[in-house]
């Protein structure tokens, strides 16, 4: 049910993506996608733009499952208290990325180093009420290192950049939460 | 009196703040300004260096609101430079007793300090130590009656650059809801029709504020009952194909100086970008979110998008963007949200991706398989065109150009070719670096 989770947070995907962003080896997820398929709960869409996506009534299930595992959890003020500390920094991040793209200067890149840093604990709070959110930790840092070792298209170019993986938090935050969009 | 200041007190922008001293400027030029007070900059310093606000200003505070008419008063941040967004403004404060106007003011000077303006005078250059003003006004309301309504406009088309005034306006309603973007606007010229003395009014002052700042200007404006008052002034600061067509008309009309003009022109506002021009059936207008033309035909889902894009580019419509929309962006040729700002998800992405963007097209609404726009219902499949500088998005296929402002490039350049003296074959971005560098020897 993580798989399906992770799949609603990320979007359709490849089954590569879709491995790297749940840390599992593929033919682990491929494995699981097929019985997800089986079940009606996921499709394959061939094409350029195609991959791995939720249907209708995966949707359903998973609006099912998330309500349940939050309330099992008991740490939904936990979540919500993680949510409106993200907030600000969301709104920090998307100046950052916007800067970033006008004009892109090292000095972006220390402010996103230091914005990281204040994320951290908020990921960690987040991480102790529901641990699937560590998950984004460990791609949040792979993004960041791999920005520091020069490969700058990890800011927003990249379907693995810390913006696009910041966003998919965001969501996942929102539909932990029930809020809609 | 200390901390604080009146508008006619003649300070610096660097006491009164950029908001503050455009409301100075109004009123000197004989426009009406909500009577208004000013606490100084340097009242916020102290606030940031001792935490608390400094002795004798709520004395002093209580003084000048027992001077304001009665009613509420607006308390706003207003740093000497621009930081649109980042400090707090609360409206609709009652002046009696003063405590809560100055808990207001406290809140604004320590909003000074959130982690995000700090980021933001860290990516502007701007010192940590400069503090804001905060301008304490009486309250007008858009919202009064039928007869009132408020505003923002330009003097001239800020995508053009053309002399006509631009802007948009709200009947019945008070100023945070036009700047919000959460209504739909009508269009500034239907003023003219619906109060003409207001009209009249606004285009005078447009003239006057021009005269002034010698450029293009911003205003916000509200009017009560049928009475004009001004809220806010500032230069255009205009970019791209507006840049150059307002420096060079400045300059063929003797307002400023050739040398001013091509200063106030950037390499980069010359950069060849595809606009709409001419007639266009605008649906609705948003931001501006990735420069560039799209057409196509609309899409309002990812997976629509993803379908239809097998035979033809697509327009993704959607109400505000998650990450189940990005291999629909992907797909599309252009996007289109109705909520959301440049700074948004969906504003990065689309400039990642290199998709022209329109973002908070507040005019739709989005639902499965249709867009509405006022009455309009625009199905799914419809061809419309975006334009991702102006924030238009326009039916079917309007006119488009890249070379939008050609007459005047041509002639800006020719002045940066006398001011450099040379005339050799080389590309505009160099023509004008070339004059720069000896206008700013």
């Amino acid at each position: 049910m993580l798989l399906l989770h992770t799949l609603r947070c990320v979007g359709s995907t490849t089954l590569a993506r879709l491995a790297e962003v749940a840390g599992r080896p593929e033919p682990d997820v491929e494995s699981e996608l097929i019985d997800l398929a089986v079940a009606g709960l996921v499709t394959f869409e061939p094409g350029p733009f195609g991959g791995w996506g939720i249907t209708t009534a995966g949707r359903a299930v998973h609006a099912t499952w998330i309500a349940e595992e939050l309330a099992a959890a008991g740490t939904e003020a936990a979540v919500a208290e993680a949510l409106d500390r993200f907030l600000p920094l969301n709104a920090e991040l998307l100046d950052l990325c916007e800067a970033w793209q006008l004009r892109p200067e090292a000095r972006v890149l220390t402010l996103l180093g230091a914005l990281d840093r204040r994320a951290e604990p908020v990921c960690a709070d987040l991480t102790g009420a529901l641990p699937r959110f560590g998950r984004y930790r460990v791609r949040l840092a792979e993004a960041l290192a791999r920005v520091r070792a020069g490969e700058t298209r990890y800011v927003t170019d990249d379907m693995a950049s810390y913006h696009v993986i910041w966003f998919q938090l965001h969501e996942d935050l929102l539909l932990t939460l029930g809020i809609p969009r | 009196m200390r901390w604080i200041h009146s508008l006619a007190s003649g300070q610096p922008v660097e006491v009164l703040g950029g908001k503050a001293h455009g409301l100075a400027v109004l009123r000197r030029l004989g426009l009406a300004v909500p009577p208004a007070f000013v606490v100084g900059a340097d009242a916020c310093r102290a606030y940031l260096r001792d935490g608390r606000l400094p002795g004798g200003l709520a004395e002093e505070v209580a003084a000048a609101v027992a001077a304001l008419p009665a009613g509420e008063v607006s308390v706003r941040s207003g740093a000497s430079v621009s930081m649109p967004g980042m400090m707090t403004t609360v409206l609709g404060l009652p002046a009696h007793p003063v405590g809560p106007i100055l808990d207001a003011v406290a809140e604004v000077f320590a909003s000074w300090h959130t982690p995000r303006a700090r980021t933001y005078r860290e990516l502007h250059d701007i010192p940590h130590d400069l503090g804001t003003a905060v301008t304490i006004q009486a309250m007008v309301y858009g919202d009064r009656d039928p007869r009132s309504g408020t505003g923002v406009a330009f003097t001239r088309d800020p995508t053009t650059g053309a002399p006509v005034p631009f802007g948009d306006v709200l009947y019945g309603r008070r100023g945070d809801a036009v700047v919000s973007g959460r209504e739909p606007t009508v269009p500034l010229g239907d003023l003219a029709v619906r109060e003409p003395r207001v009209w009249a009014g606004l285009t005078r002052a447009m003239a006057l504020v021009e005269g002034h700042y010698r450029d293009a200007c911003y205003l916000e404006f509200t009017y009560e009952s049928g009475d004009l008052w001004f809220l806010q002034v500032r230069p255009g600061r205009f970019t791209g194909a507006a840049a150059v067509v307002v420096a060079a008309d400045l300059a063929d009309e003797g307002v400023v100086a050739r040398s001013d003009a091509l200063l106030r022109v950037a390499p980069e506002d010359l950069r060849r970008v595809a606009r709409i021009t001419g007639p266009a059936d605008v649906l609705a207008r948003g931001l501006g979110a990735c420069p560039g033309v799209a057409t196509g035909r609309v899409a309002t889902s990812a997976g629509a998008a993803v379908r239809m894009a097998a035979a033809g580019p697509v327009v993704l419509v959607r109400p505000e963007t998650s990450p189940l929309d990005l291999r629909g962006m992907a797909a599309a040729a252009g996007i289109v949200t109705a909520r959301g700002g440049p700074a948004s998800h969906a504003a990065v992405v689309a400039r990642a991706m290199g998709r022209p963007a329109v973002v908070g097209a507040s005019g739709l609404v989005v639902s499965a398989g249709s867009v509405r726009a006022g009455d309009r219902v625009i199905p799914e499949g419809a061809v419309v065109t975006i334009d991702g500088t102006s924030g238009d998005v326009a039916l079917g296929e309007p006119p488009v150009t890249a070379s939008l402002a050609d007459a005047h490039v041509h002639r800006l350049l020719g002045w940066a070719d006398d001011v450099s003296g040379d005339t050799s074959d080389r590309p505009e971005p160099e023509r004008l670096r070339a004059a720069h560098a000896v206008l700013r020897q």
